[in-house]
Parts: structure tokens; C-alpha cells; sequence
């Protein structure tokens, strides 16, 4: 095992008292002693208020210099660690009287021990943890080998490597330099073509303008956001147990996007954080905001839907603390942080500002609605064909508004001459419950003759009522309910409820309320009105639902007993199909795993192909209002009685006036068929009112108590003054003097080029992660990234520019044993290349690799052999970069997650590195690998002929960038002559080989001598030179 | 352990191999062959120096039965509900839990008794279904728990949670915990297996179950696929043949060597010896899964499924070898168990295909002296509810899901035989008596591998972390 933290870091703090700013021998507070107080301490003495004993913090000064009535001493008396109870009781041995109590099982070790009683000697100075102060401003330290630095960072190095009494290594080999700089800024080997380029660039400023060239390759964009795939949870499925595909390249591509464009960091991630709230937001702004949504989601029958969706906003809250803040939140979910002063109530005004869309905690299992909130992509031709349609539709609703004037002289002659009876036209379906009998459902006296008494077990089915959103309708009958319901089904038109987002339109009784929906994915893409009061119970009630065709609430009406019902608008907002999914007919009283209308009575069940008048819905309820008014001598009739006439008349009767209702159906039928057909991607947007957040006890999400509003930890920058919603939390974080920000970021771009960060801890710049193995440096880089306008190229130029960069990275193995884990820079980072790289150098190595950027994920061999294996594709999508392997989360790509890629469930900004025999068998054997050798290996033959040595060359030098020397280059050879000899005497075995993989190349050519190659190629993706970073 | 605790940033592989550089001096490259080909060399490379108490168990074979089983139709005799039958589940009982969304809505909660017979069994007098002949011939070594329970209500969270200790994704699995913990006894196996029985429907595992969540990649569990390639790019492709792939890693390895003459360079050393595992893992994996050295009276036991590679009665065949061979964690998985409807015919399938396996197991552990420390567990992620799921009809209804109480089986490695543990109430609907929590379960199976689980931890983003967070209670009742 490593050593432990505390003692490298005594170490450290031994040899390079220079480099951390204190006298030789001194012992800093945030270096040494806090991390061992907060690890071992805090649990039980730290910021935690509700598990903290003895009234003692050991994370303020105050409380731990007060005397402790027990002994008399004081907790900790700077420079008398004898009298220290602190002291006293780390090295006591009374089980009754040691810290940390044994049962904690958390022992100090000898060493950190040491660190405190010097620590208490030296007088005990605390000082406010490191992260959470402002940058420092920060010169150059004095350094004695004046002609090593190239940049600043040189300075900051080498003061501590001196201060270590070690000097840096060498400057590494020039196609060392290019093969490092092209992976680490491209995730690309360099073509031989670059390689002698740049070797033969003798002038001053070759190195520079090769990272210039590299920085401004679109490679670039894809080699970063494959760092940023993993910190945003990209995954091109939607996780936990179901996991389907869910459709979110397209924010994928912005991303790699807004890196090639050098998108400042601060509008990157404000672009993603708050896009939506940005004044006069583009498209792209929006899309940006996917970022949001990449988390799990959940459809698996049964769930709890509040459960999940209180996950999802907890995940956003996590992800944005590990991301941006470099703070883990989890901890304060159910308590007040352990070691950071993060408040349990600071993670729900957190929490609030990722609160407010309107989402649902399930997606749809039955339909492929987009969860919501939702950005429909549309091109300008769409944009602009969609206000052309609009404003037809506006024009012709004008007409048919014109046209009730302009026929007033045709209902005064109908007015005339109008018959005594009329029926009510359009009605597709009546049920009047005369057949039922004993059944589940049963006939019971009713209205009219029996009824029906639901069982709320099983439904009523009808033949009818699939209509579209465009389509006009009305759903009318008698209904009694024999208690108050909170929640049950009267009737609807679709598959299921959370199962199918509800997609249909439906009645419902919700709080003993009337509540009418057309709904494509509830809760966001949705109108609903309800009643203001409760309906009477035990007393039968006449119930309509009218709608008008227009996709608003406006359209969408109930009515009681005749009358219009006093309702409000509980949604408006329904922009997709309400058909489709199944259950495409009306059913009464039962839904799938929804509550049924149990014990209710239903009666008199009419459906028609038309929104009714309101004449027509009062005749439905008392049979007379309109054959009455058909009666009344004309001179009598005015007011309102006039005007419900003429509604009927014109609705029924009046040619020019239907007609001019189909054609504003038309106009509504084209834009729904528009719109319909519109890709969705999830995306955030604000609810209006704000959705109020509470505190959770224990995190539960049954259990809200204190009411909070957005806001942010005390021990941050005060964010007042800033609006309570995504951008304001966006602006506070971007704000130059943020101490996390900064810092944060800085440290994951140096970690891209140096392989660790200078805080190795990335995830947690708080009280347990790792202190700074260079904090002047971390502070002059932060300050200088956000002082020159967040530019990521520019400081990425920085770092790989200085000589510490440069450094080579094999140095004898007694100079590597004084810094072991490379921690002083002492020599170049060596480590193995990413899973993305690794592939993608295999690809490129033999021409294979389509460079493409962007598009539809893509399905390579690996996906087809996952444990959810998906079909591959052929062709191109085989071969594109890595980058878009399609990812599903409860099968990755085999081989991909074999080499240590990150899972991509939660939010992870630095990935594992191990080594394993089945990383081996993958480089070895999967399909992929082995076509690239052929490939090659072919290209190699059909070049080279039987110039085995040339051959060998250019393999190694493809595949490591460099040449082979004399005995490398001969055991190649004769690796190829024995497997030659070898595919000579097995000819099927050669074929069967050069059969693997779609890829044909075009020529004929010896067979063994292909394969034979082939064999050195694929030991050559096995070696060490092809497959570490140096 | 107190210097070895994991800081959390180094993973945890790269210093066991540190310190067996340290140990044999010339690093892994020179000592590779000479010790490690017997396979059993130090291999016990976990993160723990030594145990924390005598172990009782050295193997963990977890027969998982995905979907749930029925407690009162396989283990949990509830004569009341037979009496009830048909009547409503009393509020009284219920207490106002929750549900889930698929019968919760439901209008009527009728009770169902169970369709099959039960009766007593061996010198312990067990109540058995009729359903489990073989079990209950073996009943005598298997400790009965009534009393678990959970909190989770549906099958992703429910089965997370017993795999991981977190309803939530994320956590490692309990073999990752023990690779990490212990490493492995056989490094040219992998140290913790997971077969799934092939061509089952049910609910959809995923491979996060035996993940190592926030541990290196390298703990989490290798899964043996039942097809020509046990695990996955084992084999050399087409055209390969052992020959030349021999002949190709000579040359790999002298490349390597190159380098290392040039400069010692750690990272080299262990890449060769990286190539040496994966060459024995290649030699290793078939042997085991090559079933013809069997003897005949092997497949009458484990049943005729056996001969067909990836059943379930195959998979715990290969278990056995498995754990013959020093593999640490078996993770078994048999889907199906999932009755909301034709309990009757659905439950007794499943109990048809893993009845006489799961006893053939224990047996033969038992015969070969490996039962003592190895621990067999069998089980589900929650329980069923005594109330139907839709329509109660005669010969066709189903139950939905119940955590509040579900038992499950344990055998060998230090558990007590021929016992049962904890009680649920008339109704099966309540725990009554030592109810045993999923954390609990937990805390006992490391407890028997000689683990305190509150000092198996692993610090991630601040915080160690360990199977049982922040809780669980070795069962003392279950100790032998």
C-alpha cells in the first residue's frame, strides 16, 4: 500500500520546507494537521452539530483551546503538547480515555501523532482551510538552476524539487514529445507524416507551433470532452434497471463544439448550468442545458415516481458540487457535513435551484415520449414554417370569429324558420349500462334506467374516442361518487398513467375535484383544467368535457349539470400527440396500476366527434334545454338565450361557418403534424411559480420539513443580490473571486496533461480531500485562467509548454525512488493511455479511423458482446473514435470498461488506472484490435513487399511513434519469419485470421506473409512503448 | 490495517504489486514463472493485512433467485393464510405501508394461502413446500432466516441494495468489498465469478451487480458466459492457435526485457507479468468449465441440467470447481422468481430448475469437506405479499412485492445447521421476532469470512465508505 497520506506529506513537509512557504521543520495547519484532524476528528468534533460530542469542534479555535472541566487542561494549549488534553488522550493508552476511541476504528498512526505534537509545539496555528480562501496572489519563487524554467509553472517546480535536493530530468526525445503532446491534446497518435514534420523543424518555436496546430485540430474538441463525458454522466442510455436509449448527442456535439471554439469556461458552464435563463436564449444555449438531464432515470414499474424524481434533482446537486465546487455534497443530504461546514440545510437552498422544471420521476415505459421539460431542435426553414402556421391559424380563428357576424343574417332566417326538434349531430357513442347484471361491474339502479357500479378493478371499454389534438370532441355523462376521492379514474383514452406518461386525454377525479387533461408526456407537455371546489358525494352529477381542437387549456372546458364549471388552468402546455401508445379507446373507471373510480356510479356515457355548445351540454344533462329553446316564440328570445342559439345554429347548421371550422382544423392538423414530428431533447426550464423545496430528514423523500429557497453556503462568497434560479447560481460561481471555481478547473486541465492533479483528490477540494501538492502554483495558474477571460487553450498551452511537461519520463531507477510517485515532477508522467486512446490509436495506426466528427452514437464490435448486447453496426460506424461508442449503462462496452473507462453513472472527474490480466486478453484478442493488425499488416505488405525490416519499421513506428533500435527491430523480423513459416504450413489458419473484421482491403497478397505481419502488429498493440503515456 | 488504510486515490492493485516487487526484490518479470505458475503463490493480496478474527468461511457461493420468491410458498408455512383466504388484508396488519405502484391502487387486497403443502423435515423438523424435495432432504445443513427484510420495494433497488448495500447505484458489489478486502487465493483464476442462467426472462439484472462501484475496475466480477468463450476475449481469434500465440508473447516478453535491460522500470516489470496471468487465465478458465471429468454420479446429483452449460444447475457445478480451485466469491444469478400472476405454475418451474442443484451443492461441499468453509447462500432481493395482485382466482393468481419480511437459506461456513432464525407474524406480512436487515445480512457473511465490516473501508470522495455505510449488526444467532 501507499504510504499514508499524513506521513508522504511529513515527508514532503520535511524536504521542502521552502516550497510551502514555511520556516524548515514548520508544520503547516491545512498541509498536515487538518487533514489528519478531519479524517479521524471531525466525525464526532467537527462541523456536524446533531452527532457532535462533548461540545467540542476541533475545526475551530476557539472551541478547541477552551479548558475541559474533566481534567482541567485545556483541549489544546499552543506549545504544551504535555498539557494539552488533545495530546493526553491520542497517546494514552486507557481505552476509556483514548482518541480516537478505539470502537471508532480510527487509529492514528506514530507519524501523525508526531505531526500534532509538533504541530501544538510550533503553537498550534489554525488557519481557515486552503480551498475556501480568495486565490493568493502569488510571485515567483527564487529558484537556483536559472536556465530550466521556460514558465512560470517551471519556477513553482523546481523551488520544490530543489527544496527536495533533486533536479529535473531531461527534456524528452522530439517524437516522444509529439506522440505525448498528441494524445494528450488530441487523444491521437501523430501520423508519421506529422512525426517527420516536426522532426525536421529545425527553426526556433517548432515545439510551439506544433501545440498550436494540435490545440486547433478538431481532435481537440473530442479529446476534452471525452473528459467531460464522464464529469456530466453522458450515457446514451437511460440507466438504472430498464435502461432504454434516449436520444442526447446532439448535446455531445455542442460540447465538442464549444471546446474547438474555445467557449471561455465560465460561459461554458454557465451555458450548461443556466443556457434556458439567458436573455433571448438561442437553441444552443438550451442544448447546452442537457447537461442537467444526463442523469439515471428511472421507468421500472411499480416505483414510487416522487422517489426518483428527488433523485434526479439530488444527482444534478451532486454533480454541480463535484464538477464546479470540487465539494462532496452527499454527506449533507442527511446531516450536516462530517468535515466541511456544509449545513444540511445548505444542501437543500442548493437542492432548490435544480428543483424547478417539470419533470416526472419515471419516463414512459409504453411510449417513447421525451421526458420533460423538452427543446424541440428545429432549423430555420422548420422555425419559420411554424410561424407561418401560427399566424394562419390566427388568421383563420380570425374568420371564423368574422363569421359569426357576417351570418347573422342567415341565423335570423333559421330563427324564422327553424324546426321544433333538432338532435344533437356527432355522437359516435352511447352507453347507457342497460345489459350489465352481477358482475365485477355491476348494473344498478341508475339515472336512466341501470348504471353501472365500478368495481375500480376492472374497466368499462368503448369502441371509440382515439382523436387527435387537432380533432375537436366532447365526453358527456352522469357520474355519483360515494366518497371523497383523493384520486381516481372516471374515464380515459389511453394505455396507462406513469407507465405511459399518461399520454391520452382523461377524466379524473383528484382532492374530490373534476380534473380534465390531453396529455403527450405529463407532467410537462400537458393542459389540464380542474374544478375550483370538490364535487357533491352520493348525488348524482351531469359531467362534460368539451375541447376545441387548439392544444390550449383555453380550449378545454367541464361542465357541471349543464353549466360551465369554474376551473383552473393546472397546465398549459401541450406541444406533441396525444394518440399513440395504446389504449387508443375510451375506458370507464380503471386504469393500469392507476386508482380506479371503486364504488362509483356512471351512467348516460356519450362521445362525439365535436366540442358541443352549451345549449347542447345543458340539454345532455336536464334532456330539454334545447328542444325549450327551439320552442320559444321568436320574439322572446334575447340575451344570452339569443346567443346560445346562435352558437348551436352556427356550430350545426351553418355551412359557411362548419366549414370554416374544418379549415382551422386543417391549419391545426398541419402544425400538430409539424410539431409532432419535431425532436425533442431533454433540456431544463423554469417552472413558474417556483416549486418550494424543504429540508429532508434523513434525505428521504417522504419526509420534507423546513421550508428553504435557493441560496448558498455561509462559507462561500455571499451570492445576494443575484437571482434566486440557475443563472444567478451560475454568475456566483463564475465570478472572479470564487475560491472553488477557479481552482477546480485548473486543477482537472493540469491532471488532463500531467496525469494527476495537483490536488490528487479532484472530486474533493473540502477538509478530507488532499491538500495541494503545489498550492502557490495551483493559485498563480487559477488566477492567471481567470484573469485572461477563462481561456482552457490558453493555459492548456502553459502547461504542455513548460519544461516540466517536457520532461522525459525514464530516468534510472535510483533517481525514480526519490520520488516515487512522481508527486515533485521530477520527470515526465508515464501512465497508461486511456481506454479512448487506446483503440483510437489502433484505428488510426492502420488508416481505419473515421474522423467524422459528431452525430448518432455508434455501435462497434465490443457493444455486440456486452452483458446487454446491442446489434453492431457495419461500415463506417465500426471505426469512428471512440468518443461515440454507444454507452449503455447496465452494459457498457466490454473492452472500453476493461480499461478502466469511467462507468458514467454518477458525475466522476478522474478515472482509476489498474492493470489486469483481462486489460491483456483485450489487447490480445478482441476483434477490433485483431483487424486493425490485418489491416495494417496488409497496408504494410502491399508497401514493403518482402522487406520484412521495412516492415517492422513502420509498424513500430506507427505504433509508437519512434523507431526501433537494432534488436528491437530484429526480433520483430523474426517474430515475422517464424509466424510466416508458421501460416505457410496452417494456410486456413492464415485466411481464418485475415477474415476477422468487415474491413477489406483492396489488393492480392500473400496470405501468410499478411498474417505473419499481422501476428507482429498485434504484439506491437501490446507492448508497453504503444499503449503508456512517456 | 492501520498502515494500509486506502487513501483513495491510489488504487489499491498498483501497491500489492509494489510490495511483491518489494518482497522478491527483482520485481514480478523474474519471480513470474518460477512462483506464481503453481498458482497459489502469495496471492492473497487484498487490502488487509491480516483478518480481523479467525475466519469461518474462506468462499462466499451466493445463489441468487432474481425476482423475489415467495417466502410462504417455499419456506414460510402460514396455515392462517389458507384459513383466510379470500378475505381482505386487515389494516391492522398493514399499518398504512407503502406499496407498490402496481397493486397499491388496487381496490381490494384479498389474502391468498398458499396452494402447496408443507411439512416437516429432518431432525430439525423445518417446514418445507412441497415444492423443494431436494432442499428438504438437506434441510439439516441449511439455516433457515424468516426475518429479513428490506426497504426497497421494486427489483432494480431491491436487488442493488443486496448486492451493493445501496438502493442506488454506485456502491461496489459485495465481491468487489472481497476481492478488495482479501484479494485472491488463485491468481490464475479471477477472484470473484458471476454466472447468469442462460435463456431465463424475468426482471433485467445489470452488470453494475457485481460492479465495483467507486473501487478500481479491477475488483469488480468477471462474468463466465455459457457460450464457446467463458469469458470474454479469453480465446485467441480465429486463425490463432496456441502455437503462434505462444510464440508471439515469447517475442512480447523479450521486447519487454529490452526495455528493462535499457532501464528497470517498475511499470514494465508488472506488464509482464500482466501477459504471464492472462496466459495462465487462458489455461486456467477452460479446465474449469470442462465438465467431462465429472463422474456420472456428479450429473444424477446436480441433475441432467448440468450437462447443459449454463443452466443453473451447470452453474453450480462450475461453482463447485470453482471453489475447489481458491475462487473467493461465486455469484450465482437465476431470474424468474418474479410471480404478479400464475404463482402456481411460475413458482413451481423455478423451484423445478434449482431445487436439486442448490442441494446436490451443499452435499457435495459437504462430501469434499469444503462445506465448513464455505458459505452458501440462497436467496431473493425481497418477499411476496400474503395478498393477491389483481383477481384472485382458484388456480391462477399472483403476489406483488413485500420487503417488510422474506427468508432465505444459508449453509456451511460457520452458519448454525439445521436451524431457522427469526419469525414473521401469522399473516407473513410483519416481522415478529430478530428480524435481520439486509445490512445485517451483511455484516454476518463478513463477520464469517473474518472481516469486521466496519474496518473494510475504502475512502471516496472523503469519506471511508464500507458494504454496511453506516450500519448492520453481526446476527449472533446465526453463528455456529
Amino acid at each position: 500500500m501507499k504510504q499514508t497520506l499524513a506521513s508522504i506529506l511529513l515527508t514532503s513537509c520535511l524536504l521542502s520546507a521552502a516550497a510551502t512557504a514555511a520556516e524548515p521543520g514548520q508544520v503547516d495547519f491545512n498541509q498536515h494537521v487538518r487533514t489528519i484532524l478531519s479524517d479521524r476528528c471531525y466525525k464526532c468534533h467537527g462541523p456536524d452539530s446533531e452527532n457532535r460530542q462533548a461540545d467540542l469542534r476541533l475545526d475551530q479555535r476557539e472551541s478547541a483551546l477552551q479548558a475541559r472541566a474533566g481534567s482541567g487542561l485545556q483541549v489544546i494549549l499552543p506549545g504544551k503538547p504535555a498539557r494539552s488534553e488533545l495530546y493526553r488522550r491520542i497517546t494514552s493508552e486507557d481505552p476509556d480515555v483514548q482518541m480516537p476511541p478505539p470502537a471508532s476504528k480510527l487509529e492514528l498512526t506514530s507519524a501523525e501523532i508526531e505531526v500534532l505534537d509538533r504541530w501544538i509545539k510550533q503553537g498550534a496555528r489554525w488557519d481557515d482551510h486552503w480551498s475556501f480562501q480568495p486565490l493568493q496572489e502569488v510571485t515567483l519563487p527564487a529558484v537556483v538552476q536559472q536556465d530550466w524554467p521556460r514558465n512560470a509553472v517551471d519556477y513553482f517546480v523546481l523551488a520544490r524539487l530543489e527544496a527536495a535536493g533533486l533536479a529535473p530530468a531531461g527534456q524528452a526525445r522530439r517524437e516522444q514529445l509529439i506522440r505525448r503532446l498528441s494524445f494528450d491534446l488530441t487523444g491521437l497518435p501523430p501520423t508519421l507524416a506529422e512525426i517527420d514534420q516536426y522532426l525536421a523543424d529545425t527553426r526556433p518555436g517548432s515545439y510551439g507551433r506544433l501545440v498550436d496546430r494540435l490545440l486547433a485540430s478538431p481532435a481537440f474538441g473530442e479529446r476534452v470532452a471525452s473528459i467531460w463525458l464522464d464529469l456530466a454522466r453522458y450515457s446514451d442510455t437511460y440507466g438504472y434497471q430498464v435502461d432504454r436509449d434516449r436520444y442526447v448527442w446532439p448535446w455531445r456535439d455542442w460540447v465538442v463544439d464549444a471546446i474547438n471554439r474555445n467557449q471561455p469556461y465560465d460561459q461554458f458552464i454557465t451555458w450548461q448550468l443556466a443556457g434556458d435563463l439567458l436573455p433571448e436564449a438561442t437553441q444552443q444555449q438550451h442544448l447546452a442545458t442537457t447537461f442537467n438531464r444526463l442523469h439515471p432515470q428511472k421507468v421500472e414499474g411499480g416505483s414510487t415516481p416522487e422517489e426518483f424524481r428527488v433523485e434526479y434533482v439530488a444527482d444534478r446537486n451532486h454533480t454541480f458540487a463535484t464538477a464546479f465546487l470540487g465539494l462532496t455534497l452527499e454527506c449533507a443530504r442527511c446531516h450536516d457535513h462530517k468535515y466541511d461546514p456544509i449545513t444540511q440545510r445548505d444542501y437543500y437552498q442548493l437542492f432548490a435551484y435544480f428543483n424547478n422544471i417539470d419533470e416526472a420521476g419515471l419516463y414512459s415505459y409504453f411510449t417513447p415520449s421525451v421526458p420533460t421539460p423538452t427543446l424541440r431542435i428545429t432549423d430555420r426553414a422548420t422555425r419559420d414554417r411554424l410561424a407561418a402556421n401560427r399566424e394562419s391559424m390566427g388568421a383563420e380563428q380570425d374568420k371564423l370569429a368574422a363569421l359569426a357576424t357576417a351570418q347573422q343574417q342567415a341565423f335570423q332566417e333559421w330563427l324564422t324558420n327553424r324546426p321544433g326538434e333538432t338532435s344533437i349531430p356527432g355522437q359516435l357513442a352511447h352507453l347507457d349500462f342497460e345489459g350489465f347484471g352481477d358482475g365485477e361491474n355491476k348494473g344498478v339502479e341508475g339515472k336512466v334506467g341501470k348504471a353501472v357500479r365500478l368495481s375500480g378493478d376492472a374497466g368499462v371499454g368503448t369502441k371509440v374516442g382515439n382523436f387527435r389534438r387537432f380533432q375537436p370532441f366532447t365526453v358527456a355523462c352522469w357520474i355519483q361518487t360515494p366518497d371523497f376521492k383523493e384520486r381516481a379514474v372516471i374515464y380515459h383514452r389511453s394505455r396507462a398513467w406513469t407507465d405511459a406518461g399518461s399520454r391520452g386525454y382523461q377524466m379524473l377525479l383528484e382532492e374530490g375535484r373534476l380534473s380534465a387533461s390531453l396529455i403527450h408526456f405529463w407532467p410537462g407537455n400537458a393542459i389540464r383544467v380542474r374544478t375550483r371546489t370538490p364535487i357533491p358525494l352520493e348525488q348524482w352529477i351531469h359531467v362534460t368535457m368539451t375541447y376545441d381542437g387548439s392544444s390550449r387549456a383555453g380550449g378545454l372546458k367541464i361542465w357541471i349539470d349543464g353549466q360551465a364549471a369554474e376551473t383552473d388552468i393546472v397546465r398549459d402546455n401541450l406541444y406533441k400527440n396525444i394518440s399513440g401508445g395504446g389504449g387508443d379507446t375510451i375506458t370507464i373507471g380503471e386504469r393500469f396500476r392507476d386508482n380506479g373510480f371503486s364504488a362509483g356510479l356512471v351512467d348516460e356515457f356519450k362521445v362525439f366527434d365535436r366540442q358541443l355548445t352549451a345549449l347542447e351540454v345543458s340539454q345532455l344533462h336536464d334532456g330539454e334545454s334545447l328542444t325549450a329553446a327551439l320552442a320559444v316564440p321568436e320574439e322572446d328570445i334575447e340575451g344570452d338565450l339569443r346567443e346560445r342559439l346562435k352558437q348551436f345554429y352556427l356550430a350545426t347548421l351553418n355551412e359557411p361557418y362548419r366549414t370554416q371550422v374544418k379549415v382551422l382544423e386543417g391549419v391545426r392538423q398541419q402544425q400538430s403534424s409539424l410539431q409532432d414530428g419535431l425532436t425533442e431533447i431533454m433540456t431544463m426550464e423554469e417552472l413558474e411559480p417556483r416549486r418550494q423545496s424543504h429540508v429532508l430528514r434523513r434525505g428521504a423523500y417522504d419526509a420534507p420539513t423546513t421550508e428553504v429557497d435557493p441560496g448558498t453556503p455561509a462559507f462561500l462568497p455571499s451570492i445576494k443580490g443575484l437571482s434566486e434560479d440557475r443563472l444567478g447560481l451560475s454568475r456566483w460561481l463564475t465570478t472572479p473571486d470564487h475560491p472553488l471555481t477557479g481552482r477546480v478547473a485548473v486543477n482537472r486541465l493540469w491532471q488532463m496533461c500531467f496525469g494527476n492533479g495537483l490536488v490528487a483528490t479532484p472530486e474533493d477540494f473540502g477538509s478530507q480531500g488532499a491538500a495541494p501538492s503545489h498550492p502557490r502554483l495551483l493559485d498563480w495558474l487559477s488566477s492567471e485562467f481567470v484573469t485572461q477571460g477563462w481561456d482552457v487553450k490558453q493555459l492548456i498551452r502553459t502547461l504542455v509548454c513548460s519544461s516540466t511537461y517536457r520532461q522525459k519520463s525514464t530516468v534510472p531507477f535510483q533517481v525514480r525512488s526519490l520520488d516515487p510517485d512522481n508527486e515533485l515532477y521530477s520527470r515526465g508522467a508515464s501512465y497508461q493511455l486511456s481506454a479512448e486512446m487506446i483503440r483510437d490509436n489502433a484505428l488510426a495506426a492502420s488508416d481505419l479511423l473515421v474522423t467524422r466528427l459528431g452525430g448518432p452514437s455508434v455501435r462497434p464490435y465490443e457493444v455486440a458482446v456486452s452483458f446487454k448486447p446491442v446489434k453492431q453496426d457495419n461500415g463506417a460506424g465500426l471505426y469512428r473514435r471512440s468518443l461515440y461508442t454507444y454507452w449503455k449503462r447496465t452494459g457498457p462496452a466490454p473492452s472500453m470498461m476493461a480499461l478502466d473507462a469511467s462507468k458514467r453513472d454518477i458525475c466522476v472527474v478522474k478515472r482509476e488506472r489498474t492493470s489486469s490480466p483481462v486489460q491483456a486478453l483485450v489487447l490480445l484478442n478482441d476483434p477490433q484490435l485483431v483487424e486493425a493488425s490485418r489491416v495494417l499488416a496488409h497496408r504494410l505488405v502491399a508497401r514493403h513487399g518482402e522487406d520484412i525490416e521495412g516492415i517492422a519499421v513502420e509498424a513500430f513506428r506507427r505504433l509508437t511513434s519512434r523507431r526501433p533500435s537494432a534488436q528491437e527491430a530484429e526480433l520483430l523480423v523474426q517474430l515475422c519469419r517464424e509466424q510466416r513459416e508458421h501460416y505457410s504450413a496452417h494456410p486456413d489458419a492464415a485466411a481464418a485470421l485475415l477474415a476477422i473484421g468487415q474491413a477489406r482491403p483492396v489488393g492480392e497478397l500473400p496470405s501468410d506473409q499478411v498474417a505473419a505481419v499481422a501476428m507482429m502488429v498485434n504484439m506491437l498493440m501490446n507492448f508497453d512503448a504503444c499503449v503508456m503515456k512517456k | 490495517m492501520r498502515d494500509r488504510r486506502c487513501t483513495g486515490f491510489e488504487p489499491a492493485e498498483g501497491m500489492s504489486r509494489r510490495e511483491l516487487l518489494g518482497k522478491f526484490g527483482m520485481g514480478l518479470g523474474g519471480i513470474a514463472l518460477a512462483d506464481l505458475l503453481a498458482g497459489q503463490a502469495d496471492a492473497d493480496d487484498g487490502v488487509l493485512d491480516k483478518l480481523h478474527h479467525a475466519p469461518r468461511a474462506k468462499r462466499v457461493i451466493y445463489l441468487f433467485q432474481s425476482g423475489a420468491p415467495s417466502q410462504m410458498d417455499l419456506f414460510d408455512h402460514k396455515p392462517l393464510l389458507k384459513e383466510k383466504h379470500g378475505t381482505e388484508l386487515p389494516e391492522s396488519v398493514r399499518k398504512g405501508q407503502r406499496l407498490t405502484a402496481m397493486s397499491g391502487n388496487q381496490a381490494s387486497l384479498p389474502l391468498a394461502g398458499s396452494p402447496f403443502k408443507f411439512q416437516q423435515h429432518g431432525e430439525s423438523g423445518a417446514w418445507l413446500s412441497e415444492i423443494l424435495p431436494q432442499t428438504a432432504a438437506v434441510a439439516d445443513d441449511l439455516c433457515f432466516i424468516k426475518s429479513m427484510y428490506t426497504e426497497a420495494i421494486n427489483h432494480g433497488p431491491a436487488v442493488t441494495f443486496l448486492q451493493t448495500g445501496s438502493q442506488f447505484p454506485g456502491r461496489p458489489s459485495m465481491g468487489a468489498w472481497l476481492k478488495y478486502g482479501l484479494g485472491s487465493a488463485n491468481e490464475n483464476l479471477p477472484a470473484f465469478v458471476v454466472m447468469v442462467t442462460k435463456n431465463k426472462g424475468g426482471q433485467p439484472l445489470v452488470s453494475r451487480l457485481w460492479g465495483s462501484g467507486f473501487l478500481p475496475s479491477t475488483f469488480q466480477g468477471v462474468r463466465f458466459r455459457s457460450g464457446a468463450e467463458p469469458i470474454l476475449y479469453l480465446n485467441n481469434p480465429q486463425g490463432v492457435d496456441a502455437a503462434s500465440r505462444k510464440r508471439m508473447l515469447a517475442r512480447l516478453k523479450q521486447l519487454h526485457e529490452l526495455q528493462l535491460k535499457e532501464n528497470r522500470d517498475p511499470e514494465i516489470e508488472s506488464r509482464i507479468a500482466q501477459y504471464e496471468l492472462a496466459y495462465r487465465m487462458q489455461m486456467s478458465v477452460p479446465e474449469v468449465i470442462d465438465l467431462s471429468d465429472e463422474p456420472e454420479h456428479v450429473f444424477k446429483a446436480y441433475g441432467e441440467d448440468a450437462r447443459n452449460p449454463g443452466t443453473f444447475a451447470a452453474n453450480c457445478l462450475v461453482a463447485r470447481r470453482l471453489a475447489e480451485r481458491g475462487v473467493r466469491f461465486i455469484q450465482l444469478y437465476h431470474p424468474g422468481w418474479d410471480q404478479h400472476g400464475n404463482l402456481q405454475g411460475g413458482i413451481s418451474n423455478q423451484a423445478r430448475e434449482t431445487d436439486r442443484a442448490s442441494a446436490a451443492l451443499v452435499s457435495d461441499l459437504k462430501q469434499r469437506g469444503m462445506l465448513e468453509d464455505t458459505l452458501v447462500i440462497w436467496g431473493g432481493e425481497f418477499g411476496r405479499t400474503n395478498y393477491c395482485q389483481g383477481k384472485l382466482n382458484p388456480n391462477n393468481f399472483g403476489r406483488d412485492h413485500h420487503p417488510r419480511c422474506f427468508s432465505l437459506w444459508m449453509a456451511g461456513g460457520g452458519v448454525k445447521a439445521g436451524t431457522s432464525y427469526g419469525q414473521t407474524d401469522p399473516y407473513c406480512y410483519n416481522v415478529a421476532e430478530d428480524g435481520v436487515h439486509v445490512h445485517d445480512l451483511h455484516a454476518t457473511i463478513l463477520h464469517l469470512l473474518g472481516i469486521d465490516h466496519e474496518r473494510l473501508t475504502f475512502k471516496h470522495q472523503g469519506r471511508n465508505y464500507r458494504l454496511t455505510d453506516v450500519h448492520g449488526n453481526v446476527v449472533k444467532g446465526l453463528l455456529g
